[in-house]
């Protein structure tokens, strides 16, 4: 039996494609774990959203070859997907997602007095960063992660350079402040 | 350089705080097996959709010829216009109608006409009755029936009552 050259073609084409997948996956997947952690705060909920993205990804992995930063391509799908997410699904009281996301952070090295006011800190930075207006806060959670420079945060984010800037100015000047009256309250 | 690295000099102490929780959280790791977890995931994902391939053409056939494919392409065409005016061709186009129909008017009353119809309605038949004897006249009774019969005429205005006076 002939074997059809343009279907020997389109398995050695299939398995390139899901050789790069694969690759990306290894490559990036923990990334876009902690990008949709810092958003969503539920271990299951940002693995849903890693495995969302790369099924977008499978999807269009015939112009994979076009991309020019996979990184920023792959950052900007999660963020779309997580923003989506919490915009539709509020199943728990955010004050349980800050408590568990303070619990979870890690505190070696100190006591246990320690790691309770350690809790309860990071706690109250968390409360502070979900009053930010939206564009500042989204600013501010990409800036934290190291591996994100400020032109891939405006890549992520489709804005300019100079407006992200602008605005994690502006988002940390809120953040000081409220932080500052949360303070001189207690 | 990264964003986190920029600018530390104008951020204020709790701003600084603030961004150390962050960071933190942007540090925790990811769960365990995460990317396997991903790949079986891709796996079981159904395939983008493919062009099944015609299972009777070989790699020499006559499928894989341009002119061939638009022959092919040319004649589905023809068949479908075909079929198409056939079945345009055998309509038949109802008949106009030649006589005028009167259309149903409101009479006076407001009310469609009844066409002149009537409503007889069904009746019970009465009784019947047998015709009644005739009697023989007899002599004694014969003047008095002249007498009524003269009375009669002169209420009729043929006796001598009726004549006109001298």
């Amino acid at each position: 039996m002939e074997i059809v050259e343009s279907a020997v073609h389109d398995e050695a084409r299939q398995h390139a494609e899901e050789a790069a997948l694969a690759a990306l996956v290894d490559q990036y997947a923990s990334t876009l774990y902690r990008v949709a952690f810092s958003v969503l705060r539920n271990q299951q909920d940002a693995e849903d959203a890693v495995q969302e993205a790369f099924l977008r990804v499978l999807r269009h992995s015939d112009s994979l070859g076009e991309i020019r930063d996979h990184r920023v391509w792959l950052v900007r799908i999660v963020w779309n997907i997580v923003l989506d997410r919490k915009r539709r699904a509020k199943t728990r009281p955010e004050t349980d997602d800050i408590a568990d996301l303070a619990r979870v952070l890690p505190a070696n090295g100190l006591t246990a007095e320690q790691r309770a006011a350690a809790v309860q800190h990071h706690a109250q930075v968390m409360r502070c960063v979900e009053k930010l207006p939206d564009r500042e806060r989204e600013v501010m959670l990409l800036s934290a992660f190291e591996e994100l420079s400020s032109v891939e945060i405006a890549g992520v984010l489709g804005v300019t350079e100079s407006s992200v800037r602008s605005r994690l100015f502006r988002a940390r000047n809120l953040l000081a402040e409220s932080l500052q009256h949360k303070r001189s309250t207690q | 350089m990264s964003l986190s690295t920029e600018n530390r000099v104008d951020r204020s102490a709790g701003a600084l705080q603030a961004e150390e929780t962050l960071r933190l959280i942007a540090t925790l790791p990811a769960a365990e097996g995460l990317e396997d977890r991903v790949k079986a995931g891709l796996r079981a994902a159904p395939r983008r959709s493919t062009v099944i391939a015609w299972p009777f053409s070989s790699a020499e056939g006559w499928m894989h010829s341009a002119g061939a494919r638009a022959a092919a392409a040319a004649a589905i065409v023809l068949v479908v216009a075909g079929g198409g005016w056939g079945v345009y061709s055998h309509i038949q186009v109802a008949p106009v109608p030649t006589a005028q129909v009167d259309s149903q008017t409101p009479n006076e009353a407001g009310r469609f006409s009844t066409a002149g119809a009537k409503h007889v309605p069904q009746t019970v038949e009465g009784p019947a009755v047998a015709a009644p004897a005739v009697e023989k006249p007899e002599a004694g009774k014969t003047q008095v029936g002249q007498k009524h019969s003269a009375k009669g005429k002169d209420r009729k205005g043929t006796g001598p009552a009726a004549e006109p006076r001298r």
